[in-house]
């Protein structure tokens, strides 16, 4: 079991210290965004998976029904998230890179807001000893739960895994700028936080749970302290980290927090540590307690051209012209609209695209506030780079090879290890879009190992068939030969059509016989 | 709708970035100018003249090189101008003008846009361009002047400048007596001449610990480079690799042998070694990525350095160990990646 100590942290490589802009959206509240009248639900769950949808155009539904399913074990239910009916299903822009088409369920909203049959269960201390891990994780699937801190990841696919998982950590460190959605949520619901933390780790087996967050933050940690001292509960720790980028990363924060690395390629549970976003224990306390699934979400509406930054309990699928609307933002000095955070976010080509269950972020920026300092001049190589790196990486290596086509040097130099933090491109000097180059060389060496497999399987049935066919062709020449060495000793073959011979007349004779 | 238009969808980071290369350069023209100034205090105004020759020269063979190729560029990340600079400082004060014409035209011609511009070049521009003008013509790259506190006659502004253009020197001092040899080649005729290295130092020409006057250069050269780290221009790597190692290199042969080798203090505070770890093996473009190939390029460059002013022909060797190791750096780079995150 990975031991963490309050008093002694660790700290990794690399990282940068970026201005907060946190208390912007933070002083204005948390308020409930009205439904807006037409919400996209885009089908697509992780990997490129796409849900099949349970309704039908014109179906009415209500507010938490299951409107689709997925095709595997591996993708998440998805729920309507008003009560309306569908008007469409169709191919839409979504809130992804590149503001990529996917199958979307469109609902016109009743204005109802109604949800589907509730049933409210009150989670005490008994309630949490007597629940089973799989009825908890059976529970998890079924809420349509995915990690909310932006990857998206099947929640239930965590506790499903066979690894003895000790340690659940609770990923309250936001580090992006801007965000403050999760902090939002820890000052506004601690005890749902606790509830859910306890749930979540019955349902790992997690012996302890640590609740990290950054050090930035006021107030909060103290909050949550006396609320578990008063409830007696001391498997849980507040842990506060260093605000350094990216230290909200799953890996950087079990650095931060154990020491440990979770190995190249590899996940947290082989080190036994299951991390989850705060959002998502919210959800999940949500669906356990209250019996909602996971149809709303906590998102922060922010930059200089919001006239009014704050956090919004939103429908997911609402779209984001109407969340910027009551935000107060000016359409004209809009110049990028983004999704997530400054240095990880998408930016969209329009407002008109939903949110999803992984959009903390929506920020409207100015041109004065996005454009570059200077010319994107070439690379040289002064390797600020490699010093703000948390991956280790060498970026200009990276960049030089992949510019030169050598994409196979960038994997030996570790290219599949970058997280895409956008360290390395933020404080490069030539302002080169670094990130961009990796993402490039990701997809088109993933793309070349996919044709090498295919390759490779030809190759492999070319050859099973060219054996087969040699086996044939062996076995009739191997026949040919019996034959041929039958027929190379004229004597004997002599003898042998002599005796036939014989046979056949003695057999005529006997029939000949027989007849007179 | 009015949001139908297209939005700017650049990838991320959308926050602007803070430094730019212009700014990389000009930080380290800003740790020069300590340098400068007690190069000026100690030898003169001919220092200025040389500076204002290479920048001159160096912009125009970037302006002349940039237009031939077509890259519109010209000024925008002053990296010829720092060559420029660097090459000053490496060359006599009173070299004739064409020296730095020939210098930075291979420096910034031949060494930078030949291998394809900016970020590019496999040897540093400066260095090359010193290493063809000190091969080239060894007699004018050798006469330097002593400092002015030991010089019997002191040039004026527009004496420096009869002698850097025209080769004209005042006529009631003799030429012999003007110029003076650096510390490093009055070591190294002392030591053929049968001198111990003690008998060599007492001379009036040294000073605590190297050539009079050089010491201080080199203490501004490092107090500069104290101000690039500070700033995150450098890493401490490659200076502490470089001066740690001339230390430890040089000691074994000065303590065996005190009268016929240099002194590791003597080593690090003249001639060109000071500049050279802090200002001219830490330029990121031709030396090593890696954090650990830093410390091997710096460590080459000083046992490089130690080797030829102990056994080679040429007083000096920093020029020529930074090429040498500028050449080795792609191999050094390519056995010392190192481990990503979780792979230990």
């Amino acid at each position: 079991m990975v031991t963490i100590q309050a008093n002694h942290l660790h700290a990794f490589r690399g990282g940068l210290k970026l201005k907060h802009h946190k208390n912007e959206s933070l002083i204005n509240g948390l308020s409930r965004l009205p439904v807006a009248e037409k919400l996209w639900i885009s089908l697509r769950i992780n990997r490129g998976n796409i849900a099949t949808p349970l309704v039908k155009v014109g179906d009415k539904i209500l507010k938490g029904q299951r409107i689709a399913k997925p095709d595997t074990q591996r993708g998440s239910y998805i729920h309507a998230s008003t009560s309306g009916t569908v008007s469409a299903i169709e191919q839409r822009s979504t809130a992804s890179p590149d503001a990529d088409i996917a199958l979307t369920i469109e609902i016109t909203a009743d204005g109802q807001d109604q949800w589907i049959e509730l049933h409210e269960t009150q989670i005490t201390q008994d309630y949490i000893n007597n629940a089973s891990p799989e009825q908890l994780i059976t529970a998890i699937h079924n809420t349509g739960l995915v990690g909310l801190g932006g990857a998206g990841f099947p929640t239930h696919l965590k506790y499903q895994s066979k690894t003895q998982i000790d340690t659940l950590i609770i990923n309250g460190a936001e580090c992006e700028p801007y965000i403050s959605c999760d902090e939002q949520l820890m000052m506004d619901y601690p005890d749902d936080l606790i509830n859910g933390i306890l749930l979540m780790m019955k349902a790992s087996g997690a012996k302890q749970a640590i609740f990290a967050l950054e050090d930035q933050v006021g107030g909060i940690k103290s909050g949550i302290e006396n609320k578990l001292k008063a409830r007696n509960i001391d498997s849980i720790v507040v842990i506060k980290v260093p605000t350094i980028y990216p230290a909200g990363g799953e890996k950087q924060l079990i650095k931060v927090l154990t020491g440990c690395e979770v190995p190249s390629a590899g996940l947290p549970l082989d080190l036994g540590i299951i991390v989850q976003n705060v959002a998502t224990i919210k959800a999940f306390n949500d669906f356990m307690s209250q019996g909602k699934p996971l149809v709303e979400r906590i998102i922060t509406v922010a930059g200089d051209c919001v006239g009014k930054s704050q956090n919004f309990i939103a429908a997911i699928g609402t779209p984001i012209s109407h969340l910027l609307k009551q935000a107060q933002y000016h359409t004209e000095k809009t110049h990028r609209i983004i999704i997530g955070g400054p240095m990880m976010g998408y930016a969209m080509p329009n407002a008109e695209i939903a949110i999803d269950k992984t959009s903390n972020c929506v920020l409207a920026l100015g041109q004065e506030n996005t454009q570059h300092y200077g010319p994107t001049l070439p690379c040289i190589r002064c390797g600020e780079c490699v010093n703000v790196c948390p991956a280790h990486l060498l970026p200009q290596q990276l960049h030089w090879y992949i510019k030169g086509e050598n994409l196979e040097k960038a994997r030996e130099h570790h290219l599949f290890d970058c997280i895409e933090c956008g360290a390395c491109a933020w404080v490069c000097p030539s302002q080169i879009k670094l990130v961009d180059y990796y993402r490039y060389a990701k997809s088109e060496l993933n793309y070349l190992d996919y044709k090498r497999k295919k390759s490779d399987q030809a190759q492999i049935r070319h050859e099973q068939r060219e054996e087969r066919l040699l086996k044939l062709k062996q076995e009739r020449m191997a026949k040919r030969k019996r034959t041929r060495r039958r027929t190379a000793n004229p004597d004997k073959i002599k003898a042998d059509l002599q005796a036939t011979m014989d046979r056949i007349n003695k057999a005529k004779e006997a029939k000949n016989k027989d007849k007179t | 709708m009015s949001q139908k238009r297209r939005l700017n969808t650049e990838s991320a980071p959308h926050i602007p970035h803070t430094t730019t290369v212009a700014k990389v350069m000009l930080t380290v023209w800003l740790a020069l100018i300590p340098a400068m100034i007690a190069h000026v205090y100690f030898f003169g105004s001919g220092i200025i003249i040389q500076l204002t020759l290479s920048i001159v020269f160096a912009l125009l063979f970037e302006g002349i090189s940039l237009k031939l190729l077509n890259k519109p560029l010209f000024l925008k990340d002053y990296s010829a101008f720092v060559t420029g600079i660097l090459f000053a400082l490496c060359i006599s004060p009173i070299a004739p003008w064409w020296i730095s014409f020939i210098g930075l035209f291979f420096a910034i011609v031949v060494a930078k846009h030949l291998f394809g511009g900016l970020g590019q070049n496999i040897f540093n521009p400066a260095m090359l361009g010193f290493a063809v003008v000190l091969i080239s013509f060894p007699q004018a790259m050798s006469s330097w002047i002593p400092p002015h506190s030991i010089s019997p006659y002191a040039l004026s502004f527009s004496e420096n400048l009869q002698a850097i253009f025209f080769n004209q020197f005042p006529t009631k001092v003799d030429f012999d007596t003007l110029t003076q040899a650096t510390p490093l080649d009055l070591i190294k005729t002392g030591i053929s001449q049968g001198l111990s290295q003690s008998e060599i130092n007492s001379s009036v020409f040294f000073g605590d610990f190297g050539g009079l006057g050089w010491e201080w250069i080199a203490n501004l050269y490092f107090l500069g480079g104290i101000f690039l780290i500070y700033k995150r221009i450098i890493t401490w790597r490659v200076p502490a690799a470089v001066l740690l190692t001339t230390i430890a290199f040089s000691l074994p042969f000065n303590m065996a042998d005190a009268d016929h080798y240099i002194g590791s203090l003597q080593h690090i505070f003249s001639g060109g070694l000071m500049l050279g770890a802090f200002f001219i093996a830490t330029d990121p473009t031709t030396g090593c990525s890696s954090h650990k190939g830093q410390l091997i390029f710096g460590a080459g460059v000083a046992i490089m350095t130690v080797l030829i002013r102990e056994f080679g022909n040429f007083p000096d060797g920093v020029a020529f160990a930074v090429l040498l190791m500028n050449m080795s750096a792609p191999l050094i780079d390519r056995l010392t990646i190192p481990k990503a995150f979780g792979q230990s």
